[in-house]
């Protein structure tokens, strides 16, 4: 934009804007707090200007080149979102633009690959469908059923990818220790996470519609998800659509069982660890203290806390679809917490999601850093010896799971 | 510019199998999917129109499941959509089965373009591409990656040579086969689907609305007969390992090498 | 030209030539192609079964040493078509004279190879003559009284063999897949060569070749063989360029590598990069990731060289070394540039007296598909 030539404003494009943002951008007034926050900022001039994406939005203009970068570079982190001084819903306001970039076909060409593959395979990868409960053939998992305690959802990447399939195998021995009689979905289906983000609006209504049908005739009433993604859609995007359950992380739910002396950890071992915060599980749902919980509930395990943790948690950089996208080397999000352990002299990053553990794996093999591991809370629980303290006749009597 | 797109829909091929009683192929348990190289047809379809106008129609021989597959093209922007549906189809080979789907397109009428996919991921022949050209007397071009439209009204294609590639220019109508991956298809709007599903009658044409005698086609108008199927070793990866001395092992794996030491047209 | 519908009616099986057996050869640079190799050996192990004639088919401007080559190779007769009008490939133009020749010798069987050239004319031929065409054969016989060809073609991704005849038509066609028979040793080129008369006109072929273009990469999306490289190359990627050369490939990598600066990102193959269907990828030095491993989940085998035993990428592949991949490749280079140079010097046919008598044997097929 030159300093002599007006900015044209088209009325019909600012009403299609409107229409995909709602109210969102509304109240924004322009501070830059959002822009001054992001973790993009954290690599110099790399990153989004929000605060003019925000005022693009507000005006109905949408095709500079500024915006266009911005919208595909956002990982939705929230860290706008949180210490915004008007609560403007900012990652409302990105997929909404995304929803128009999607429709004229100005998103990034791998995401219509990734879509395909969710609409053909019910996962982001091309991987076939009736492979994804292979890596649990041997587990004799329980289809769930109305007399299921709950519903375990372990979401496309715990399935199909062997290092997260841990988590999965880990889940079920903490289950099963606290004998939990858990059920799971023989043909599960994709949340839509992937679908929502990409900002396609049309197919997500159908996904959404498909998985209630499929929730409601397996009977449960609650749902444990191992993805705080896959959490964020059952708990808050699918009740816009109808359907009632209680959706739990896995975190929530061993919190509560730890809680209640329903699961204890026999095991006690010397072990410091760093507790990185998802986004989706810490920011967008204020779920801080239940993994801290579990961890602090394992004898002999010292958690440290990062720099920037709890709500100034940084990002992995693995939200927003970006998994999909190329981020270059020196601007990732993950490598700087890596290097933030190894500089701590922790050699164990302990979090709660599937893409923060692939986010922080690629990064301890492309960073050539000897020695980092990275454990899932789940993980961590089911190698601490989990049990029954005593013997409760029936958890679900002597929890209060709201 | 009127171009029609032939499309099928396979079963997924990793879902099939091989009844062990009746040694036939099993393909009831298998979902079902748009033939891969047919989604890249449409979007290069679609592609055309978006620099020329035109309409672009779907054209498929199968039964009636077909549908649902045929109206997620429409949302890929498809205006329209045919479906040849009869049993005499059935059992075809690609020699009726090319006859068929040029005799609907001869019915579909004033159609300039028509694009393939290069083979069809089940039996995977690629040769009803050129049996439809041959069939309607027109020109073909096969495994093309681009198509151009050029100003004195002829189309280019880019074909794959090895070590290169040409670009040859025909004269419409022709009949081209698109090569998988040659482009990103579009994915589809799904509301454009569901307006379909309510407002848009696919045509569905039996064998009697084609000029063709039944007894070419089908089964009894196919050459080729199957005599025997089985399931070829599992696509697991084997999982070898070549243990050794240094020249030991690369002299296994120069085995597996050295057919591609010449080049291959 | 006006349509198909009211040509020829097809020919029965009584009706043909039942020992001929004809072969389109494809040529590149003077040579025939090494599929067009192949399938005469195959068809010449086929004839000697049956005391079958094998005749070698050949388009172009100047054919005469192409025909020689094919005499050497297995044929007993070479039908050279010669026109300046036949230089470079066109459907029309091939279609027009092979298809003549079909219907003038009505052979038996016909092969083809299963290239992008001969599947284009095949397909269009089969039309024409109203007969069978298998697709892309693995394994092929002939049955000894009858003639019979019995062709045993891949489907549904590889995972299913169907056995295909084609029992009243002919001629029975059939398109071979690259790879699978063996050439013969070349022995002296003895039969005849005859010239064939090619009635094509200019005006018969409705295709213009605007342009050819070569290029020095390959894309990777698109290449038959792919040699990629991961974090254990520490930076030198000279063994794997050089066989990447070698077998007409093109080089691929791991997102480490390309990070790394030892490659463009262009290479880089896997989740945020491009997903690719070689025949055979060669993965070196590369620890197997997921986010590599989908990108290659579609090559038809995978070899795998890395020093960790534990390294995930041998779940991965069909054959695993364990080991250093600088003397892994560097012995691998070392024996297939010996290779190249004796089959580019030692081309030559024979001349009469040196020996190299024409095989004979058993069918062999050698496809990893059929290893059971």
């Amino acid at each position: 934009m030159s300093d002599t030539e007006p900015v044209r404003i088209d009325d019909a494009r600012w009403d299609r804007i409107v229409e995909l943002v709602g109210d969102s951008a509304n109240v924004c007034y322009q501070c830059g707090v959002c822009t001054a926050i992001c973790p993009w900022g954290l690599f110099g001039t790399a990153g989004p200007n929000v605060r003019l994406l925000m005022r693009n939005a507000q005006l109905g203009l949408d095709d500079d080149k500024a915006t266009e970068e911005a919208l595909w570079l956002c990982t939705t982190c929230g860290a706008c979102e949180e210490f915004c001084p008007r609560a403007v819903p900012v990652t409302d306001v990105i997929v909404g633009l995304r929803s128009l970039a999607f429709e004229e076909r100005r998103a990034p060409e791998r995401l219509e690959g990734v879509l395909w593959s969710l609409y053909e395979n019910g996962n982001p990868d091309g991987f076939p469908p009736s492979g994804r409960m292979a890596w649990a053939a041997d587990l004799d998992l329980s289809p769930a059923s109305p007399s299921s305690d709950c519903l375990v959802y372990f979401g496309s990447a715990a399935c199909y990818d062997p290092r997260l399939q841990r988590i999965g195998r880990a889940f079920r021995r903490v289950l099963q220790a606290a004998e939990v009689n858990f059920g799971v979905l023989e043909d599960e289906p994709d949340s839509g996470d992937v679908v929502r983000l990409v900002g396609e609006q049309g197919y997500l209504e159908e996904c959404i519609h498909a998985n209630l049908k499929t929730l409601e005739a397996s009977g449960v009433h609650e749902i444990v998800t191992l993805s705080p993604h896959d959490y964020d859609m059952f708990k808050r995007i699918y009740p816009e659509h109808g359907g009632a359950f209680r959706v739990f992380h896995a975190t929530e739910y061993v919190a509560q069982l730890v809680a209640h002396e329903a699961l204890g950890f026999a095991e006690d071992k010397p072990q410091r660890a760093l507790y990185h915060d998802p986004c989706y599980l810490g920011r967008h749902h204020d779920v801080y203290d239940a993994p801290r919980q579990v961890l602090g509930a394992m004898p002999g395990l010292e958690l440290v806390e990062f720099a920037d943790s709890r709500e100034n948690a940084l990002c992995c950089g693995g939200g927003g679809a970006r998994m999909w996208l190329e981020t270059k080397a020196g601007e990732r999000f993950s490598d700087l917490r890596v290097q933030e352990a190894k500089e701590l002299g922790i050699d164990l990053i302990i979090t709660s999601c599937p893409y923060c553990i692939q986010m922080f794996e690629d990064s301890v093999r492309s960073l050539r850093v000897e020695g980092i591991e990275v454990r899932d809370v789940v993980e961590m629980a089911g190698a601490w010896g989990p049990h029954v303290p005593r013997q409760p006749p029936n958890i679900y009597e002597v929890c209060d799971f709201e | 510019m009127r171009t029609v797109v032939t499309v099928k829909v396979v079963p997924k091929s990793e879902e099939v199998s091989i009844d062990t009683v009746t040694m036939t192929l099993d393909r009831e348990g298998a979902r079902n999917e748009l033939n891969r190289p047919d989604k890249n047809a449409i979007e290069m379809a679609l592609q055309l129109t978006e620099t020329h106008e035109g309409e672009v129609i779907l054209l498929s021989m199968g039964p009636p499941l077909f549908e649902e597959h045929l109206r997620v093209g429409i949302g890929m922007g498809a205006h329209d959509a045919v479906l040849l549906s009869d049993r005499r189809f059935a059992g075809a080979d690609t020699l009726p089965t090319s006859r068929a789907l040029a005799e609907g397109i001869r019915r579909i009428g004033d159609v300039d373009l028509v694009l393939c996919g290069e083979e069809s991921s089940d039996s995977a022949t690629g040769q009803v591409p050129p049996g439809i050209a041959e069939w309607l007397g027109w020109p073909q071009l096969t495994y093309v990656t681009e198509l151009r439209l050029l100003d004195d009204g002829r189309l280019a294609g880019k074909r794959d040579l090895s070590g290169g590639h040409e670009w040859i220019a025909v004269s419409l109508p022709a009949v081209v086969s698109v090569s998988l991956g040659c482009n990103s298809p579009r994915f589809p709007d799904f509301r454009r689907t569901r307006w379909a599903e309510k407002n848009l009658e696919l045509k569905i044409w039996s064998a009697d609305d084609l000029e063709v005698d039944p007894a070419e086609l089908g089964i009894a108008g196919s050459p080729t007969i199957v005599d025997g199927v089985r399931q070829a070793p599992a696509p697991e990866r084997r999982r070898e390992r070549l243990e050794g001395p240094t020249r030991q092992v690369a002299a296994r794996l120069a085995e597996h090498l050295r057919q591609f030491l010449r080049p291959e047209a | 030209m006006s349509d198909s519908t009211a040509a020829t009616a097809p020919v029965a099986e009584h009706e043909c030539a039942e020992h001929e057996c004809l072969v389109l050869l494809e040529h590149e640079k003077g040579r025939l192609v090494n599929v067009s190799l192949e399938i005469l050996g195959q068809a010449r192990r086929m004839a000697d079964l049956r005391g079958d004639e094998v005749v070698g088919l050949i388009l172009g401007e100047h054919t005469k040493d192409l025909a020689r080559e094919a005499l050497a190779y297995g044929a007993d007769r070479a039908l050279c078509a010669n026109s300046p009008l036949l230089a470079q490939y066109t459907s029309d133009g091939h279609a027009h004279v092979v298809g003549e020749i079909l219907a003038q010798r009505r052979p038996n069987i016909v092969l083809f190879g299963a290239t992008h050239n001969g599947r284009d004319v095949a397909g269009r031929l089969a039309v024409r003559l109203r007969t069978g065409l298998t697709a892309d054969v693995t394994a092929l016989e002939v049955e000894p009284e009858s003639g019979l060809l019995i062709g045993e073609v891949p489907g549904f991704g590889g995972g299913i063999l169907a056995l295909v005849k084609c029992p009243e038509r002919r001629p029975q066609m059939a398109t071979v897949r690259p790879g699978i028979f063996e050439a013969l040793e070349p022995g002296e080129p003895r039969g005849e060569i005859e010239p064939v008369t090619v009635t094509l006109t200019a005006d018969m072929i409705r295709s213009e070749v605007l342009e050819v273009e070569e290029v020095e990469r390959i894309d990777l999306t698109r290449a038959p063989v792919i040699v990629a490289v991961g974090g254990g190359a520490g930076g030198d990627l000279e063994p794997i360029e050089r066989l990447a050369e070698l077998l007409g490939g093109a080089v691929g990598a791991t997102r480490v590598a390309v990070d790394n600066g030892w490659i463009s990102r262009d290479h880089q193959i896997g989740q945020t990069g491009v997903s690719v269907r070689p025949k055979v990828c060669v993965c070196a030095g590369i620890s197997g990731a997921v986010q590599f491993t989908c990108g290659v989940a579609g090559a038809e085998t995978v070899i795998a060289i890395d020093s960790d035993p534990q390294a995930a990428m041998f779940d991965h592949a069909d054959y695993g070394v364990v080991g250093d991949l600088f003397e892994v490749l560097n012995a691998v280079n070392k024996l297939l540039a010996e290779e190249e140079s004796v089959a580019s010097d030692g081309h030559e046919i024979p001349q009469a007296g040196t020996g190299g008598e024409t095989e004979k044997g058993a069918v062999r097929a050698t496809s990893a598909g059929l290893d059971t």
